[in-house]
C-alpha cells in the first residue's frame, strides 16, 4: 500500500483577480521506502506540492491520504498532530530555533502533539537522535555556533524524532556546499537503506535529483515525467573519492 | 488537550531565556511599576498612620466616662432639706418617695449635717467627678460590645502607702484593665512589661509601679521579680512604666508614673468593691468619637435603668478638646492642623478627626494613581514587546507550528512568557518596593508601613496585566498560519 496516496489534487491561489494554478489535477503514489525526487524550475508547482504533502496547506481539491486516511480536510488541531507525528520536514534554511542548543532543537517535536514524556526520555531520545547523525558531541551548541552543515544534520535529527512516516527535504542542499550537500545526501540514503524510511526531496538541481531513486518532473503545476532513476548516485562512494581525492592532494 | 501545564511554562521559560536582555529590560519596566506602587501605598498608608497615631496619641480618639454627674445639680433641687420637705407634696400622694433615705441613719430628714452625708460621698448621683459608685465591671463588659469601640479599661483610683521592706512611698494606685498600655500610646516599659489579661482574670497580686515609684522604692536596681506591700498584702512587682513622650515628662507628684498599677479585678476582690470611679474608651476612628459616645451614653443608662425624664448618672467627655488645647498634638501636625481648617475654634474635634481622615485618604487616593500609571506603564512595556515579538519571531512560530504545534498551544506559551515576565518583575517590584520603603524609614525618619495586602494585590494585579496585555499578542501569534511563517525570510 502506498504511504502516499494523491488523486486529481488541484491548488489554486488568488491574487487580486487572477486565479493562480499551482497543482493542476495531481496524482501520484509513494510506496513505503523509496526516496522520491520532485524536480522542476520555480513556479513548478513543487513547492506547493511539498507543503500540501508537509500539511502545511490544504489542497483547493482533490483528496491526499497520508497511511491511508484522508489528511486533506482535517481540523487545525488534528493536522498539527499529523505534522507532529508523521511528518518530518527538512529545509533549505535549517529552520532551527536561534540562541537554542542543538539538544533543545531537536526536542522541539516532542514538547508538542500531547504526549506527556519526562524530562529525562525528552533527552535521551533527542541525544540518540543527534547521536544518529554524528553530532552527539555539539549537543550544548547553540545554532549559531554550528556549520551550515551541522545545522542542516540537527534538522534532520529533529525531523526524524517521532519516527515518521515521511521526511520532506525542500532544498535541503540549497544553502550548502558542494562536499556538505554529499554529507547530507548520504544521510538521506543511509536512513532509506538502513531504516527504511520514506523520503521527499524537492530540488530544481538535476545533480541532487539525481540521488533518488524516483525522478518526478514537474512543469506549470503538472507532472511532465515520472521516472525510476536508472542512473543514480550513490553519495557514500562519492564521499569516499572525495577523501581520496583529499589525500592524493596532499600527497602531490 | 493532554498537555500538561509543566511543559508549556518549559517552552515559554525557553523561549524567554533565549532572549536574556529583552527579558531583563521587559520585566525592569514591570519592575519599576510595581516597586513604585508598593512605595507609594507604603509611604501613604505610613503618612496615614503617623496621622491616625499623632491624632490618638493625642487622645482624640479618646472618650472617659466617669460615674456621677456634678452637672445633674442644676437640674435636681440640690439641697436635703427641700428635698426631705416634699415628702409632704400632694404630688406624692404621702407616700415616702426616697426609700433608701429612711433607712439611712444619716439621712434623718429632720437633721442638718455640717458635713456631706455617707449617701453624698459615696451612693448619689449628684456626687462629683468619678466619685459616685454608678458604675461596674458589667457596665464596662457590655461598652465592649459597642461596634467601633478599640479598647475598654475599667479604673478605680485611690491613694495608698506603697513599702518595700522598710521603704515607704504614698503614691497613686491605679485599678486597672490589662488593656492600657495600648490606651496610652506614649507609654515604654523600662523592664518588664504590663501585667497580663491572665494574671487580671486571676486576681493576681502583681503590680506595675511608674518609674517614679519604681525610683523611690527600688532607687536604680530593677525591681521586677521583687515584692511590695500594699494594704498588707504581697504584690509582685512584673513592670517599670515609663514616658517615650518629651511632652509627658515623668515628675513626682504626677498621676501616671508616680502611681502603681494593679489588675483592677484583684483591687475589688482585695477591698470588696463593685464599683469603678471611670472607663475609658478608645474608638477604633478618630472621626467616630461622637457617635460611639453617643451609643455609650445609650447603653449605659439602658443599663441603669434612667427613665426620659432622670439625667445620667455619669459623665461621658472626649478627651479631645483637652488634648488639642494643651498642645498634645506633636507641634508641625498641630500647625498643619490649625493652618488649614478654617475657623477651628468652631469645628469640634470630631469633625476635625474626620478632617484628618478625609486628607490622608485623599493623599492615598492620589499616591495610587501615580501608581496606577506606571502600572499601566509597565504592562504597555510587555504588550509592546510581546506584539513586537510576534512579527519578529513568526518564523520560530511557523517551525513550532511545522513540528506540531497547536495555535492553542502557541497562544498558551506567548500567554505564559508575558505572564512570567509580569510576575517575575512584579516580584523583584515587591522585594525592591519593600526594601525602598524600609530604606526611606530609616534614612528620612519618614514612618512608612507595607501593608501585606498591599503586597498580594500587587502580585496579583502584576499577573492579570500579563494576561490582560499579553493576551492580544497572543492571539496574533497563533493565528500564524503555519505556512506564512516558513515563508518568511
Amino acid at each position: 500500500m502506498s504511504v502516499i496516496s494523491v488523486r486529481d489534487l488541484s491548488k489554486t491561489y488568488k491574487v487580486g483577480e487572477h486565479s493562480i494554478h499551482a497543482l493542476r489535477s495531481i496524482s501520484l503514489e509513494v510506496d513505503p521506502g523509496e526516496f522520491l525526487a520532485v524536480i522542476g524550475p520555480s513556479g513548478s508547482g513543487k513547492s506547493t506540492l511539498m507543503h500540501i504533502l508537509g500539511c502545511l496547506d490544504q489542497p483547493t481539491s482533490g483528496q491526499y491520504f497520508l497511511g491511508g486516511k484522508d489528511v486533506s480536510h482535517l481540523s487545525d488541531d488534528e493536522i498539527s498532530l499529523v505534522r507532529n507525528k508523521q511528518i518530518g520536514f527538512v529545509f533549505q534554511g535549517f529552520n532551527l530555533l536561534t540562541r537554542t542548543s542543538a539538544l533543545e532543537n531537536v526536542e522541539l517535536p516532542l514538547l508538542y502533539g500531547g504526549t506527556n514524556i519526562s524530562a529525562s526520555e525528552r533527552k535521551d531520545r533527542a541525544m540518540a537522535a543527534l547521536t544518529a547523525v554524528g553530532l552527539e558531541s555539539r549537543a550544548d551548541h547553540h545554532s549559531n555556533q554550528l556549520s551550515g552543515g551541522q545545522q542542516q544534520r540537527v534538522a534532520i535529527a529533529r525531523a526524524l524524532l517521532n519516527s515518521p512516516s515521511i521526511l520532506l527535504a525542500d532544498e535541503p542542499t540549497g544553502n550548502l556546499d558542494s562536499k556538505t550537500s554529499v554529507e547530507v545526501m548520504e544521510i538521506f540514503q543511509s536512513l532509506q537503506r538502513e531504516r527504511g524510511i520514506t523520503i521527499v526531496l524537492i530540488t530544481h538541481e538535476m545533480e541532487v535529483a539525481q540521488y533518488g531513486s524516483r525522478i518526478i518532473t514537474f512543469k506549470d503545476g503538472n507532472i511532465i515525467s515520472d521516472t525510476a532513476n536508472d542512473s543514480r548516485r550513490h553519495a557514500s562512494g562519492e564521499l569516499e573519492d572525495l577523501a581520496n581525492e583529499g589525500e592524493t592532494e596532499r600527497v602531490a | 488537550m493532554g498537555r500538561s501545564l509543566p511543559t508549556s511554562w518549559l517552552i515559554a521559560f525557553r523561549s524567554l531565556r533565549r532572549n536574556k536582555l529583552q527579558t531583563m529590560l521587559t520585566m525592569l519596566g514591570m519592575t519599576i511599576g510595581v516597586a513604585t506602587v508598593l512605595t507609594m501605598i507604603s509611604l501613604g498608608s505610613g503618612a496615614q498612620k503617623a496621622i491616625q497615631d499623632q491624632v490618638k496619641a493625642a487622645g482624640m480618639n479618646m472618650i472617659v466616662v466617669t460615674a456621677g454627674n456634678y452637672q445633674a445639680r442644676r437640674e435636681q433641687p440640690p439641697d436635703d432639706a427641700i428635698e426631705m420637705g416634699a415628702l409632704n407634696a400632694p404630688a406624692a400622694e404621702g407616700r415616702p418617695h426616697l426609700q433608701l433615705a429612711a433607712f439611712h441613719p444619716e439621712d434623718d430628714p429632720f437633721a442638718i449635717h455640717d458635713h456631706p452625708t455617707a449617701r453624698q460621698r459615696l451612693g448619689d448621683v449628684e456626687a462629683g467627678l468619678g466619685a459616685a459608685a454608678t458604675l461596674t465591671i458589667a457596665d464596662a463588659n457590655e461598652i465592649r460590645k459597642v461596634p467601633g469601640v478599640q479598647n475598654v479599661c475599667e479604673g478605680v483610683h485611690m491613694n495608698v502607702h506603697v513599702m518595700n521592706g522598710d521603704t515607704r512611698w504614698f503614691t497613686r494606685v491605679h485599678g486597672d484593665d490589662s488593656s492600657l498600655p495600648s490606651i496610652r500610646r506614649s507609654w515604654t516599659f523600662q523592664h518588664g512589661e504590663f501585667f497580663s489579661a491572665r494574671e487580671q482574670r486571676k486576681n493576681d497580686q502583681v503590680i506595675v509601679l511608674g518609674t517614679i515609684a519604681a525610683a523611690k522604692l527600688f532607687g536604680t536596681t530593677n525591681p521586677v521579680g521583687k515584692t511590695v506591700t500594699v494594704w498588707k498584702q504581697s504584690f509582685k512587682v512584673v513592670g517599670v512604666v515609663t514616658s517615650t513622650s518629651w511632652l509627658v515628662a515623668p515628675a513626682e507628684g504626677d498621676d501616671q508614673f508616680d502611681a502603681v498599677y494593679i489588675p483592677v479585678t484583684t483591687l475589688q476582690n482585695l477591698l470588696n468593691l463593685s464599683k469603678l470611679n471611670d472607663i475609658t474608651i478608645t474608638t477604633q476612628s478618630t472621626g467616630d468619637v461622637t457617635r460611639v459616645e453617643g451609643i455609650v451614653t445609650n447603653v449605659l443608662r439602658s443599663r441603669h435603668h434612667l427613665g426620659l425624664d432622670t439625667p445620667d448618672d455619669f459623665s461621658v467627655t472626649n478627651l479631645a478638646a483637652k488634648a488639642l488645647a494643651s498642645g498634645g498634638l506633636r507641634p508641625d501636625v498641630a500647625v498643619a492642623v490649625t493652618g488649614n481648617v478654617n475657623g477651628l475654634e468652631k469645628v469640634t474635634l470630631d469633625q476635625l478627626g474626620k478632617t484628618l481622615d478625609k486628607s490622608s485618604r485623599t493623599m492615598s487616593v492620589l499616591l495610587a494613581s501615580i501608581a496606577t500609571v506606571s502600572l499601566i506603564v509597565g504592562g504597555i512595556g510587555i504588550m509592546n514587546i510581546m506584539l513586537l515579538s510576534v512579527t519578529e519571531r513568526t518564523r520560530e512560530i511557523g517551525i513550532r507550528r511545522a513540528v506540531g504545534a497547536r495555535a492553542h498551544e502557541v497562544l498558551l506559551q506567548f500567554i505564559l512568557e508575558s505572564v512570567t515576565l509580569s510576575v517575575a518583575g512584579g516580584l523583584f517590584g515587591i522585594l525592591i518596593g519593600v526594601v525602598t520603603a524600609i530604606a526611606i524609614s530609616k534614612s528620612a525618619q519618614w514612618s512608612t508601613s507595607v501593608p501585606a495586602q498591599a503586597i498580594l494585590l500587587s502580585f496579583g494585579v502584576s499577573a492579570a496585566i500579563g494576561i490582560f496585555f499579553g493576551y492580544y499578542p497572543a492571539r496574533e501569534a497563533s493565528r500564524v498560519a503555519p505556512l506564512t511563517s516558513l515563508r518568511f525570510e
